[in-house]
Formats: C-alpha cells, sequence, structure tokens
C-alpha cells in the first residue's frame, strides 16, 4: 500500500498545507487584528474581499490565480520577464492555491476571538501606560490565543485538502506537484481504486482529528 | 495639583455637557446609570474624545479643542480602576501589579511593588491568578496596578459595585485610607448615596448630562436646589432607573 | 430591503425557470461520451443528426477517453461512446459497457508538436524538445488520456522520454494541453493537429509525427450497451461512419480511420 508514489503525495501536501499556514497566520492574524480594531473607509469591503476565496467556487479562485500568475499573468508576466520563473506548474503554487483558499477561515476566527477580548481590559492596558503595540502583544493576542489555533488548525485541515485551484495553478504532475487530493482523482479516474484507498482513509482520519482540535481549542478543553 | 474638566459631547441622541473643578480632594460623581458620569471620566482618561472643552489636571493640559491639543490615554498618567476591575486574567497578580509599572526602572519597580503589596494587604496572593481571587482581594490589586506610578488623579468608576453590602461597606474605610496615602485629586463614580455620603469630600449631582448641584455631601443633603436633586439624594435605594 | 430579497429568489429560481421552457414535450434524447478532440465535428453532426430525426436531441458529454470509461463503468446514462484510441473502447467492450457488434472506426488523426504563437525558442523537430533552452512541455495525462499516450509513444521512438520526462506537466485532457500552450504556460506541446487547427491564433505547429512514431490514432465508436435507446443510439453511430459525416470530420482535420479496421492491441 505504501507506494513511493503514495509517500510523496503523503509528504508533499503535508509540506504545501504547513508552508501555507505559515504564511496564513502570519497574514491571517494581522489582517484580523486591523478589520477588529481601526475603523476605516471600506473596511467591510476589504472584509469581503478577504472573505470571498470561502464562498467562491475554488474553480472560480484558481481562474483568478491565473489570470495573476499565469506566464502572462498581470503579476506573472514581470516576473518571468525578470527571473525566467513561473510558479505555473510547480509546488508553490499549490501553497498559493492552498493559502488563498484558507486565509479567509483563519481571518473569521482570529477577527472573532480578537473582538470578544473585553475592551476595559485593552482600555486598562492603555491607562497604564502602554502602547498598542505593547497592548497587542501582552494582552489582546494572549487572549484572543485559542480562537487563533483554532483558526490555525482548520486552515492546515482546509489547506491539505485543497482540490480545485490547485489542480488549475500547479496541475496534476506526479512526483511534483500531486498532493494527495489530486493523487486520488488520477487514481480512481484511471481505475486505480485500491491504491487510492490507503490515502482517503488517512485523509479522512486526519480532518477529523483537525476538527476535533479545533473544537477543543476554541471551547478551550485544551 | 487639582483637576478641571470642560466636556461637550453628543452621542446618539445624548448630550453631555458639564463643567467642574476640583482640588486634591476626594470628590464624587453622583447620578442615576446613564447620566454621563463614565463618560466623563473616559474622557478625563484620554479614552473617549469631547467634541469639544478642555481636560486640565495640575498644570498640564491634557485635551483642549480649541487649541487641538489630545495627550493620547497612554501618556496622561492617570490610575484608572474599572467597574468590573479589568484584571488580565491570563496573569498573576504581581504581573498585573508590575503591568502598572510602564517605564520604572527595575529596582524602583521591584521596591514600589513591595510597597503596595504590603499596603494593600496582597502578600501571600502575587502568584495567583484573578479568577482565584476573592472580590475583594481583586479589588486590592486592580487598585494596586492603578498606584503603581503615582498618577496625577484617580478615577474610579463604580469599582465596589460587584461586591456585597457588608464589603462595600468595608471598601469605604479602604477609600478614605486610599485618600490618606494619595496627594492627587480622586473622582469617584457611584449611584450610592450612602456611598457618596460616607466618602466625599465634594458631590456633583450629575442628572441626563448635566450637572445639577455642586458642593459638600452635607450641603447636597440639606439644601438641596431642585426637587430632582433631592428625590436623588433623598432615596434609600440605589436608583436604577434613568428618568 | 426587500427589493433586494425579491432580487435574490429571482437569481435562484430562474435557472430552474429556463430549463423547464428548454425540455419539450415529446422530445427523446441521447447523450453521447465523446473524446473532447471530437467537440467541434461533433457538434456539428450532431445538428445532422437532429436534421434527420425531428424528434431527437443530441446531448454531448465531452472529456478525455479514460474519464468517459470511467463515468460510463459508474452508471452514467450515456447512450454512445466515442473514443480517441482503441485502448479505451477495448476497455469498455472487456467490462461488457457496449455492444460489440455495433463497434465501429470513423475516424483518423495525427499528433502535432505545436509552441506558443510568440514563443522565442527556435524549435523545428521533436527532437528539439532535448534542447536545455526547452522549458516546459504539456501533454495529456497518460493514465486517462489517449493523446497523452501517442505523445509517449512518439517520445519513445525518438529516445527522448528519459531526457524531457523532467519537464513534462500533465493535462487533464487534450484541449488543455492546447490551452497551456496557447496561453504561454509551456514552451510545447504534443496535441492532435485537429486540436492545432482548432485554434491558430495563439499556436504555431512545428512538426508532425511520422506514423510509425505511433500506433495509429483511430477513433472508434460505439453504442452502450445499458441504453434504452438502441435504436436512436444504432442509427447515430451508422451516421458517424457515413460519408456525409465524413466530410465534415475532413472538414475538421480528420483522416479516414484507415485500412486495419479492429486493431485490438
Amino acid at each position: 500500500m505504501l507506494e513511493s508514489s503514495v509517500l510523496f503525495s503523503l509528504r508533499l501536501s503535508f509540506q504545501v498545507a504547513a508552508v501555507a499556514t505559515f504564511f496564513i497566520i502570519v497574514i491571517g492574524v494581522t489582517v484580523a487584528y486591523f478589520l477588529a480594531q481601526r475603523n476605516f473607509r471600506g473596511k467591510e469591503l476589504l472584509d469581503m474581499l478577504f472573505t470571498l476565496p470561502l464562498v467562491l467556487p475554488p474553480t472560480v479562485t484558481g481562474y483568478y490565480l491565473i489570470i495573476l500568475f499565469g506566464r502572462n499573468g498581470l503579476i506573472g508576466k514581470p516576473i518571468y520577464a525578470w527571473t525566467g520563473w513561473s510558479i505555473m506548474f510547480t509546488w508553490h503554487a499549490a501553497v498559493l492555491a492552498s493559502f488563498v483558499v484558507a486565509l479567509p477561515l483563519m481571518i473569521k476566527t482570529t477577527r472573532a476571538a480578537i473582538e470578544s477580548v473585553d475592551k476595559d481590559l485593552i482600555n486598562a492596558s492603555y491607562t497604564l501606560g502602554h502602547s498598542e503595540f505593547e497592548t497587542t502583544v501582552r494582552v489582546i493576542l494572549p487572549l484572543a490565543k485559542r480562537g487563533i489555533m483554532a483558526g490555525a488548525v482548520l486552515s492546515f485541515a482546509r489547506a491539505l485538502g485543497e482540490f480545485g485551484a490547485t489542480l488549475m495553478l500547479a496541475g496534476n504532475i506526479p512526483g511534483k506537484t500531486d498532493t494527495m487530493p489530486l493523487a486520488i482523482y488520477s487514481l480512481a479516474g484511471s481505475g486505480e481504486w485500491s491504491q487510492a484507498n490507503g490515502m482517503v482513509i488517512l485523509l479522512t482520519f486526519m480532518s477529523g482529528l483537525f476538527l476535533l482540535f479545533a473544537n477543543k481549542f476554541s471551547k478551550g478543553t485544551i | 495639583m487639582g483637576l478641571s474638566v470642560h466636556l461637550r459631547k453628543k452621542v446618539k441622541g445624548f448630550n453631555l455637557d458639564v463643567a467642574w473643578e476640583i482640588n486634591n480632594e476626594l470628590t464624587v460623581l453622583f447620578g442615576y446609570s446613564g447620566a454621563g458620569k463614565s463618560m466623563t471620566l473616559q474622557m478625563i482618561a484620554g479614552l473617549l474624545i469631547p467634541d469639544d472643552g478642555f481636560v486640565r489636571i495640575g498644570s498640564t493640559t491634557m485635551f483642549d479643542s480649541s487649541k487641538r491639543i489630545n495627550v493620547p490615554s497612554q501618556q496622561r498618567h492617570l490610575g484608572y480602576v474599572f467597574q468590573d476591575l479589568a484584571l488580565f486574567p491570563h496573569m498573576t497578580a504581581l504581573d498585573n501589579i508590575l503591568y502598572g509599572s510602564n517605564n520604572m526602572g527595575k529596582s524602583e519597580r521591584r521596591e514600589r511593588a513591595g510597597e503596595m503589596i504590603g499596603a494593600f494587604h496582597i502578600k501571600g496572593l502575587e502568584e495567583k491568578y484573578p479568577a482565584e481571587l476573592s472580590g475583594g482581594q481583586k479589588q486590592r490589586v486592580a487598585f494596586a496596578r492603578a498606584l503603581m506610578r503615582k498618577p496625577y488623579a484617580l478615577l474610579l468608576d463604580e469599582p465596589f459595585s460587584a461586591l456585597d453590602n457588608p464589603l462595600r461597606i468595608e471598601m469605604r474605610q479602604f477609600l478614605r485610607g486610599i485618600k490618606k496615602r494619595v496627594d492627587a485629586p480622586i473622582v469617584f463614580v457611584t449611584h450610592d448615596v450612602a456611598e457618596a455620603y460616607a466618602v466625599a469630600d465634594t458631590m456633583i449631582v450629575y442628572s441626563n448630562g448635566t450637572i445639577l448641584q455642586t458642593g459638600t455631601p452635607k450641603h447636597v443633603f440639606e439644601n438641596p436646589w431642585s426637587v430632582e436633586v433631592a428625590v436623588l439624594v433623598n432615596a434609600t435605594e440605589s436608583p436604577q432607573i434613568a428618568y | 430591503m426587500r427589493i433586494i430579497l425579491v432580487a435574490l429568489l429571482l437569481t435562484i429560481a430562474l435557472p430552474f425557470l429556463a430549463t423547464e421552457l428548454a425540455v419539450a414535450a415529446d422530445q427523446q434524447e441521447i447523450i453521447v461520451s465523446a473524446a473532447i478532440s471530437l467537440k467541434n465535428a461533433f457538434e456539428e453532426i450532431g445538428k445532422l443528426f437532429e436534421g434527420k430525426h425531428k424528434q431527437v436531441k443530441v446531448s454531448f458529454n465531452f472529456g478525455a477517453s479514460g474519464d468517459l470509461v470511467r463515468q460510463i463503468e459508474g452508471g452514467a446514462p450515456v447512450d454512445v461512446f466515442a473514443s480517441a484510441a482503441q485502448k479505451d473502447m477495448d476497455e469498455a467492450e472487456k467490462k461488457g459497457l457496449i455492444l460489440p457488434d455495433s463497434r465501429v472506426n470513423f475516424a483518423g488523426n495525427s499528433i502535432v508538436l505545436i509552441i506558443p504563437a510568440d514563443s522565442k525558442i527556435r524549435i523545428q523537430t521533436f527532437q528539439d524538445l532535448g534542447l536545455n533552452q526547452m522549458g516546459k512541455i504539456a501533454v495529456g495525462n497518460p493514465k486517462t488520456v489517449p493523446a497523452g499516450r501517442y505523445a509517449e509513444e512518439v517520445f519513445v521512438h525518438f529516445k527522448l522520454l528519459t531526457a524531457i520526462k523532467e519537464k513534462l506537466v500533465y493535462a487533464e485532457h487534450v484541449r488543455q494541453v492546447l490551452d497551456y500552450v496557447a496561453r504561454g504556460e509551456v514552451d510545447a506541446g504534443v496535441v492532435y493537429s485537429t486540436d492545432a487547427m482548432a485554434r491558430t491564433k495563439d499556436i504555431k505547429i512545428v512538426a508532425t509525427a511520422p506514423e510509425d512514431s505511433h500506433r495509429p490514432v483511430i477513433y472508434p465508436a460505439a453504442v452502450v450497451s445499458k441504453t434504452g435507446k438502441q435504436g436512436m443510439a444504432k442509427a447515430f453511430v451508422t451516421l458517424l461512419a457515413s460519408e456525409e459525416a465524413g466530410k465534415v470530420l475532413k472538414q475538421y482535420g480528420f483522416k479516414a480511420p484507415g485500412k486495419n479496421t479492429r486493431q485490438r492491441l
């Protein structure tokens, strides 16, 4: 059952999800902070834009990503002209696809967590002489920790299972970009069901586990 | 020292327009809930910005709309005790107190913390988290935290409202003790007449965003300037409903 | 607020209303699953068929031949199956998915090497694919796309496979290969000549694979055994093998099926 190609897909999936989740945490927490704590023109529009990949079909998201990062894309073209490198059909594209579709999850959970921090605590910190940055680091984030962790776990799970946008950007290249969902798709498409079994069971089991963890984090029972 | 304010603010149909001046004394802002007392405190602390007016503590102008001065809350050097105390639940009592020692040198910090812990009888509780402390203990930690930096003024927003009556009465003695060690104006918000009467040097009667009367508690009690004031101070129970 | 609600409900309801109107009374429908390289030609042949049989509507389902077999295997209500290679039809026949007597070869094709129209890389033959400046090469996924298998055969013939394996990008069906090349995502691709004809603006044909470098590209069609409309399905397959359809196929660049009609491999 543990063929080298299956092992490769397994390793690749985790690599992609881990890298994507790293960026998701960094950018997600930052964006969530500004959405939660600041008021500015067009805030709700920005929030909607960031949430869009959550409700759009992944293929639509993939479509937009190709327009931006394809070799002739708005951003891809200058990058190609500059470096001779295109993100298409690389595992980096898989990371990009996972990042975009899972980011909204992180932002939503983190924003809710930050907004649930008692405003009096934040005010108390200010009256005691601490700057906004210090207050964020020493009061807000530690208290929002649970929500942030739940968001990270959910994002990781979502990144692990990303298919549609990944297929469009990274393609399904055996030994290069075939993450587990893509590999399962190929195997099922060519009738090799028994080979897909192992990965299907593994993915199901892991997703269930992540959900459990995410719930425990948000309830605070971890 | 002294504290003088003139504050105007309009929020969702509520109009606040108050002006008063006090010395280094314990002044009570007294009135029904929703009369604008907490709002006043927040504006003095810089947590809320008036539409118009000024806030002066001693010779320092913290806010002046005509001169476009607005010192951020962090730099006003005030002590504030919130209604729910606002102790950081994820920090120990000691860390909460030390959080109030921003910009103090290491040894100065330790010395002062020791002083506060002794003065407020918090010894032995340093490593406990707020959730493990009793109501009265939490009070004392909140006060210690607010006084660490020897603030220019102490602002208390109904800090005893969460306590049971017997404890509340005890707290009046506690407050008198604070008055002795703090050489700065203390502004104390409450809607409890007995409490106001027991601790105030000066009483400022609030109603619906304006001031009805100012004076010593005895004076206000014996010479109410209007029927409304009379009703407010003669009430034996803390009034909860806004007029 | 209410206007928004009504507008929302209308947008959701509209597709349902539209489809209701489309299904006329007394109409029979046959579903034809066909290799995607047949798309343009079949759409025209479909209209031909509807012209001859007024109460019949032909619906097409285009995809990679391998995927199509999988769908029929899974119980898809298909009446006719046309694939781009014998292999897939053989598999279908082995699994009893088609009526063996109805099986017929109706077209042929050739394999070409294409590059993006604005490509700056100079290549002239299949062998040039091994050059260093050649970046990614798109081909169909050999597991499910016949064009991918043919491409592999050509590579093996020119002894290129090991050299270029790292550069290969697999597409889900042959039209996607065409798209990758047309968009410039890859430096070259291998498709059918009929596909190249479909998108002359964005691509350039560099070379045609010699006939002996791959198995003959022959398109078989057959009636699906589980069809409920055998009569109509048989009529469609018959039309495919006729001269009339042959003219249409030729227009789109297809060749005649060739002498060996039932080449089992």
